[in-house]
């Protein structure tokens, strides 16, 4: 019997979202020798006679995978077991972290970024003691082994939060003070837009932390805080966006700043190529507009970290509507809080969208 | 958890509960029982304390090293059992009444498996001890399993009894709870169990469910109020209802004599601060015993309430039909 000659995707296997690989087995239609390989340095070289440079630049977002599930809890916090910090590499210079959710329920995630000359991390969890959440002594490891791999000895590492009131993303920074061959970007508002050279350009302008060939980008994006900052990786073509944008309970803290800050989002990922935005939290489950209760710390059914851009309008547009109100709004990949409790609840359903309860988790 | 985990699990939550304190008890309740029937109804009441300061949690659940189950004995007949916070942030409290023929365990925690949290184990402990300070077979004695009111947080371990030998529980529809005491006329019915010397009067409580009780424990005189008022967020789901519970309970604290009223939950600081619902960490969390005095004042303000709406007594938050939609924090970071 002949063989269909058009390769099926759905026979090999479903995708299991949005986001994750649609092709399984692979998709031969893109060739076996796509230019991304660049991006990755070779192994074979046995002794390399100096530091490697690495070629930053890339036709598209440069080849990665968050292939891995994220820790979710125990039902008896207690007991869990997990890791304090979980690491997932994306590519060789792109790592995301995140905190045991049975150490701090916000479980936030920090992003550490490399370049020719030195490291970014975004943000620093929400838990300030390092027996409990060694994050300083997981990133010393990830820029040794890098180090060693790339043959360079020195590589200084920048500290950057997206938001420098938050607690749940401020607390690890005080594991970095002293480190040498670091720079912590001021956490007083002045401080930070004096560093960013925005001074006199808040909240329009843009800010900008070169790596060494990778260039990351610094936008203003205040209203969930009001020393609020996203940042662009054009490697990766990531969006962090820490409190503004994640699939979670936005908790508007401005909504004129909210609205802005989106709009201004809106026009740079209209010249700009975005894979992915990354937020700081997860919140959401993976049943369209649920989500878990604060301080919870057994999420077994969350949803995933990453969002389409598409979501910037969909954020704008729900943002609008809740401009000038004290209400809260489910949309089905984030719920928008705006001059309420942030346990507020609401019996509005939104139209169009299936509402399916998760099972119990016990 | 395999075999042999689990069997020096259960030792390791028994020591806890042999603490320093309970070796005066033995002695003393020994000396003046041996093995005779305990007299529950003379030179009451009972004389008992509370733990100044009860188990409130850790900053990393994960690291939390406290016991499963925190046992506070209130006096030697009469113990007072907590949740660990990092084994659910619900963490109620669950007295245990010993009479000569029954013992009586009033709610238990949010957790269903013993191989998580191993209630049955602490209660057999407690009862265990109970019987040797008083020269008592533990096979003699009859337990009764049942609960303030129908939320999971106070019967989801109520399958672990199943199979203990003994032991009589309650079903989790209204239909049952109110058969499980006799009541044909719930909630004003006010019934009396005998556990054997040690008269326990309930009657119905309805106002933040149905379902719900009110305890009072002729012994020590404490009366347990459950979750329709307790030392935190009292949801009223059904506010009619729940001020003809508060008022039944009042009437009560008029012809009867109250040592304490106990709820089932602390979410209160000592300096009346909230403890957001779902908070695992509550360092400065106030007594769960309140006094009948904060009850009346309680009722006193509820009087004056005509819409729904969070108030503070003074003592509790009286969360006026706003669980569905609101509760008391507020968002730290807002600006303008």
């Amino acid at each position: 019997m002949p063989q269909s000659p058009t390769y099926n995707p759905v026979l090999s296997g479903n995708p299991q979202s949005a986001t994750a690989r649609s092709y399984p087995n692979g998709n031969p239609t893109l060739g076996y020798n796509p230019a991304g390989a660049r991006n990755t340095d070779s192994a074979v070289p046995l002794h390399r006679k100096e530091a490697v440079i690495h070629d930053y630049a890339s036709d598209g977002p440069a080849p990665g995978n968050l292939a891995f599930r994220w820790t979710y809890g125990s039902n008896v916090a207690a007991k869990n077991r997990d890791p304090r910090v979980q690491v997932v590499q994306y590519n060789e210079d792109t790592f995301v972290l995140r905190q045991n959710v049975c150490v701090h329920w916000e479980a936030p995630f920090t992003y550490l970024l490399f370049g020719n000359e030195g490291a970014l991390l975004i943000d620093s969890g929400a838990t300030a003691d390092a027996e409990l959440y060694p994050l300083r002594k997981t990133v010393d490891a990830i820029i040794t082994r890098w180090g060693q791999a790339r043959g360079r000895n020195a590589v200084p590492l920048t500290v950057a939060l997206t938001s420098g009131e938050d607690v749940a993303q401020n607390q690890g920074l005080v594991q970095f003070a002293g480190r040498p061959d670091t720079t912590i970007v001021p956490r007083p508002l002045g401080a930070m837009k004096g560093f960013y050279g925005l001074a006199a350009n808040w909240p329009a302008g843009l800010g900008r932390i070169d790596l060494g060939d990778r260039a990351i980008e610094v936008l203003p994006t205040p209203g969930t805080h009001r020393d609020g900052v996203s940042f662009y990786d054009p490697y990766c073509d990531f969006l962090f966006t820490g409190d503004l944008l994640f699939p979670g309970k936005i908790n508007i803290s401005h909504d004129g700043d909210f609205v802005a800050s989106l709009e201004r989002l809106k026009a740079f990922a209209a010249t700009k190529p975005v894979k992915w935005i990354l937020g700081g939290h997860i919140e959401m489950m993976f049943v369209p507009g649920k989500y878990y209760a604060r301080f919870a710390t057994y999420k077994p059914y969350e949803r995933v970290l990453e969002m389409e851009p598409s979501l910037i309008n969909e954020a704008l547009q729900y943002g609008r509507e809740v401009q000038g109100k004290d209400m809260m709004l489910i949309r089905p990949d984030f719920a928008l809080f705006n001059g309420v409790s942030p346990d507020a609840r609401t019996q509005v359903w939104p139209e169009g969208v299936p509402n399916i309860n998760a099972p119990r988790p016990f | 958890m395999d075999r042999r985990t689990f069997l020096a699990y259960n030792a390791a939550v028994a020591v806890p509960l042999s603490g320093a304190g309970l070796a005066s008890f033995a002695s003393a309740a020994s000396a003046a029982t041996g093995g005779m029937p305990i007299d529950f109804k003379s030179n009451l009441p009972a004389v008992g304390s509370f733990p100044k300061k009860w188990i409130c949690g850790s900053p990393s659940c994960m690291d939390n090293i406290d016991p499963p189950v925190q046992v506070h004995w209130y006096n030697p007949h009469t113990a007072i059992l907590r949740q660990n916070k990092a084994y659910s942030y619900e963490a109620p409290f669950a007295p245990l009444y010993f009479g000569n023929d029954r013992v009586l365990l009033l709610d238990e925690g949010f957790v269903q498996l013993r191989s998580d949290w191993d209630l049955r184990a602490v209660v057999d402990q407690c009862i265990d001890e109970w019987c040797s300070r008083n020269g008592r077979d533990p096979a003699s004695l009859e337990l009764l399993v049942a609960f303030s009111h129908l939320h999971a947080d106070h019967y989801a371990a109520v399958n672990q009894f199943a199979d203990r030998p003994d032991t009589r529980y309650m079903g989790l529809t209204h239909d049952e709870m109110v058969g499980f005491w006799g009541m044909t006329n719930f909630p004003e019915e006010r019934v009396t169990l005998d556990l054997g010397g040690r008269e326990i009067l309930i009657w119905g409580s309805p106002g933040h469910v149905v379902s719900e009780f009110a305890y009072y424990d002729s012994y020590t005189q404490i009366l347990y109020t459950g979750d329709m008022f307790y030392r935190g967020r009292c949801y009223i789901s059904f506010w009619e209802p729940w001020f003809d519970s508060m008022k039944r309970l009042i009437d009560f604290c008029d012809t009867h004599p109250v040592t304490h009223v106990m709820g089932c939950h602390v979410e209160i600081s000592n300096a009346g601060e909230d403890y957001a619902y779902g908070m695992t960490w509550q360092p400065d969390e106030a007594p769960v015993e309140m006094t009948v005095q904060q009850l009346r004042e309680a009722f006193e303000y509820a009087k004056m309430i005509t819409e729904p709406g969070i108030y503070f007594t003074g003592t509790v938050f009286l969360c006026n039909q706003t669980r569905g939609t609101t509760t008391i924090d507020t968002n730290p970071y807002r600006y303008s």
